[in-house]
């Protein structure tokens, strides 16, 4: 290794400590060849410094969005929905047994024999008033919004992944 | 036109829905990535297919970004690895690019063409053509030292080595590549340095 010219590629990019600056300009003040090769190395850093950067296609930034919008359209259901969301819902359902066990075990009338477990009547629901006819109807009727809903959302989500694919390749032609 | 908006600004409005300013930090870095993914791939379409995937893997990890560094420290990293896997994957199929007989191919290309021309090509030819012959790990820190604004200890997160490693080959690239701009351009290499 030319530890001449190392000493002055470090000279010329500052990063050599300051009592080796100090040195390196003395020298290149006063050597004639240090002079020459200090010169010339620096002229090369200017040639490098002005080096031009290629340019990619005039579609470039296009496919790159069109490539992570149509990434977009692809994620699968797993990843769309927000697994805080689910957790959510998943600690609803916990704290809601949870309570009526512990509820339902508070009323219960240990002292009625063993064996035999006599639940409170006001916690079971009166399935009688449940089936009858407007409740059923009720129910019923936001089966079938939800149904169509659900219908409306696949159908969106289906044509929005078939105008990607043909954004790419409308992209994919302007670029050849 | 390009947004006024720093980095870390358009990150935030990306990663708050706002596609068009991914957009914008694209348009902003897609000639650095891709110059640098040209230094591995030589072809243009691959270059260009490089510096796409390093582009969507930033903005699939984009909320990793930690922002302890410049983002485009965080940006170049993703672009060396990305064209490391993709020179691997390169070489499986066909010669290793540091293999002596592709060398010996590349400079008697070199040394072949015309020197009488010299005067009717710019400077920035004439030194793109001697940074496309040699390995590279070399014409990628000479890129990242002089066009990425990158200090030698950004280059060394970029590329996962040691500052001072980064030190001793880029010292190693210039000589390098100065050797090569004076056997390509001989007795003309005088008007260059």
């Amino acid at each position: 290794m030319n530890s001449v010219e190392e000493k002055l590629w470090n000279y010329i990019d500052g990063s050599c400590t300051p009592e080796d600056e100090k040195a390196i300009s003395l020298l290149i003040e006063g050597d004639e060849v240090y002079r020459n090769k200090y010169n010339q190395l620096l002229k090369l850093n200017n040639e490098f410094s002005v080096m031009e950067l290629d340019e990619p296609s005039m579609a470039f930034t296009y496919n790159v969005m069109a490539a992570i919008g149509q990434e977009h359209a692809r994620q699968p259901l797993k990843a769309a929905i927000n697994t805080r969301i689910i957790k959510g819902i998943g600690l609803f359902f916990v704290v809601t047994i949870s309570v009526i066990l512990i509820f339902a075990l508070y009323k219960v009338n240990w002292s009625a024999g063993a064996g035999v477990v006599q639940v409170p009547s006001q916690l079971l629901p009166d399935f009688k008033n449940l089936l009858s006819g407007p409740v059923m109807k009720v129910f019923l009727f936001f089966d079938v919004v939800l149904a169509l809903y659900l219908f409306d959302t696949y159908l969106r989500k289906k044509g929005n992944a078939r105008a990607m694919g043909s954004v790419q390749t409308s992209g994919q032609q302007k670029e050849q | 036109m390009q947004s006024k908006l720093s980095d870390i600004e358009l990150i935030e409005q990306t990663l708050a829905g706002d596609q068009s300013a991914y957009a914008d930090l694209v348009k902003r870095h897609q000639r650095f990535v891709f110059t640098l993914a040209m230094r591995f791939a030589k072809t243009r379409e691959d270059a260009e297919e490089i510096a796409q995937d390093c582009f969507i893997k930033a903005y699939r990890s984009l909320d990793s970004f930690q922002r302890q560094s410049k983002f485009t420290t965080w940006l170049y990293s993703i672009v060396y690895t990305t064209a490391m896997t993709a020179l691997r994957k390169k070489r499986v199929d066909t010669d290793s690019i540091d293999d002596e007989n592709t060398y010996i191919q590349i400079e008697n290309q070199s040394s072949g063409y015309d020197v009488n021309n010299a005067e009717n090509k710019s400077r920035s030819f004439y030194l793109n053509q001697a940074i496309a012959q040699l390995l590279p790990d070399d014409a990628a820190i000479i890129t990242l030292f002089y066009k990425g604004e990158q200090s030698l200890e950004e280059i060394g997160q970029a590329l996962g080595i040691e500052a001072n490693t980064v030190k001793v080959k880029l010292f190693r690239a210039r000589q390098r590549l100065k050797e090569r701009l004076e056997r390509n351009l001989k007795h003309e290499v005088n008007e260059l340095i």
